[in-house]
């Protein structure tokens, strides 16, 4: 099977920024399609006198559980069909609003190498149009390399 | 310590049964959760080269820990609570992750912390998910606005068969 779009791990180095995600911007439309989808109707994302008299928030927000699905879509598609995303972490620190569009960034911060394939370490998270920071957190991806096979799957984690 | 932090300690630690979603990944349901997260790769929608290791078409990668959804025949949380003024609209089958409720913890508004997420394997079209749980901290916390309360909880996603699919640790935030 042809490698794709999955990087090696000897060509990636410490430093490199990972293609961002710009998602938005994220109406009230978006929130009940994503509530919808996973059937789940907290008010805050969509009925503002409840989020704001109620719940005492500054406004409508978006969704954690989405903006968590935008992390991994950035890792899984940097990682590619012969790498793997394996771990992402992060905290919801500051909320973001309705109608703001968020981009998802990423940057390489430290490689280490496992007996069949490569983990590359990485910072991350999601800035609003305002450049403020919601989500700092990190990421560790499988890659192959250059000499060896796609990464195991299903994942089995190495011995380190 | 107050009778308020024993009334939490005693959840620290407390399991859930293993709980079978009641839908298999179904292609509409995964077809409406790629559109509702913007992230339409054809790897959910047809079998292609790219999913070809995978087995086929497969969920996005956090659609297990959605897919505990309320089953027919139970209590509709929405009807129950229409003249409610203080029901949030949180549909407990889908986001108690098979947990108990905090009881002491009832009426506290409820904000999502953050996660960590391990991801093993995707789901496959068919293929149903369990799902086992348990509160792996609880930790009062006082902030500049005031109070909160941090559940941590910690879960596994298997496939019917077993097959490691996920795990996370989830922070909710909890406050008056």
């Amino acid at each position: 099977m042809a490698l794709g779009k999955t990087p090696y791990f000897e060509d990636v180095a410490v430093g490199l920024e990972l293609p961002g995600l710009e998602k938005g911007p994220l109406t009230t439309a978006h929130l009940m399609r994503w509530s919808a989808a996973m059937e789940n109707w907290h008010k805050i994302h969509y009925d503002k006198p409840f989020a704001i008299e109620h719940d005492k928030l500054p406004g409508l927000l978006i969704n954690g559980s989405l903006k968590q699905q935008f992390v991994m879509q950035l890792i899984a598609d940097w990682a590619g069909p012969q790498g793997w995303p394996w771990k992402a972490s992060f905290q919801f620190r500051a909320m973001n609003l309705v109608e703001e569009t968020v981009r998802v960034w990423g940057r390489v911060t430290g490689k280490r190498e496992a007996p069949d394939f490569g983990l590359i370490d990485i910072e991350l998270g999601i800035i609003n149009d305002a450049g403020k920071e919601s989500t700092p957190g990190t990421a560790v991806v499988a890659l192959p390399y250059k000499s060896g096979k796609p990464v195991p799957y299903p994942f089995v984690p190495p011995n380190l | 310590m107050s009778a308020f932090s024993d009334s939490l300690k005693k959840y620290i630690g407390m399991k859930s049964e293993t709980e079978i979603a009641c839908d298999p990944v179904e292609q509409g349901a995964v077809r409406r959760y790629a559109q509702a997260i913007m992230y339409e790769d054809p790897i959910f929608a047809k079998a292609c080269e790219n999913n070809e290791r995978y087995g086929g078409p497969v969920a996005p990668p956090l659609f297990p820990t959605h897919l505990f959804r309320r089953p027919l025949g139970t209590e509709d949380p929405i009807q129950a609570n229409a003249r409610n003024p203080d029901f949030d609209g949180i549909v407990a089958a889908t986001s108690s992750q098979g947990l108990p409720n905090i009881e002491p913890l009832n009426g506290y508004a409820l904000l999502n912390g953050g996660s960590e997420i391990e991801f093993f394997r995707y789901a496959l079209r068919g293929e149903s998910v369990k799902l086992v749980s348990h509160y792996a901290d609880i930790i009062e916390k006082e902030t500049s606005k005031g109070p909160i309360v941090l559940v941590v909880t910690e879960s596994e996603y298997r496939t019917g068969e077993g097959e490691l699919l996920i795990r996370t640790r989830r922070t909710q935030i909890r406050r008056k």
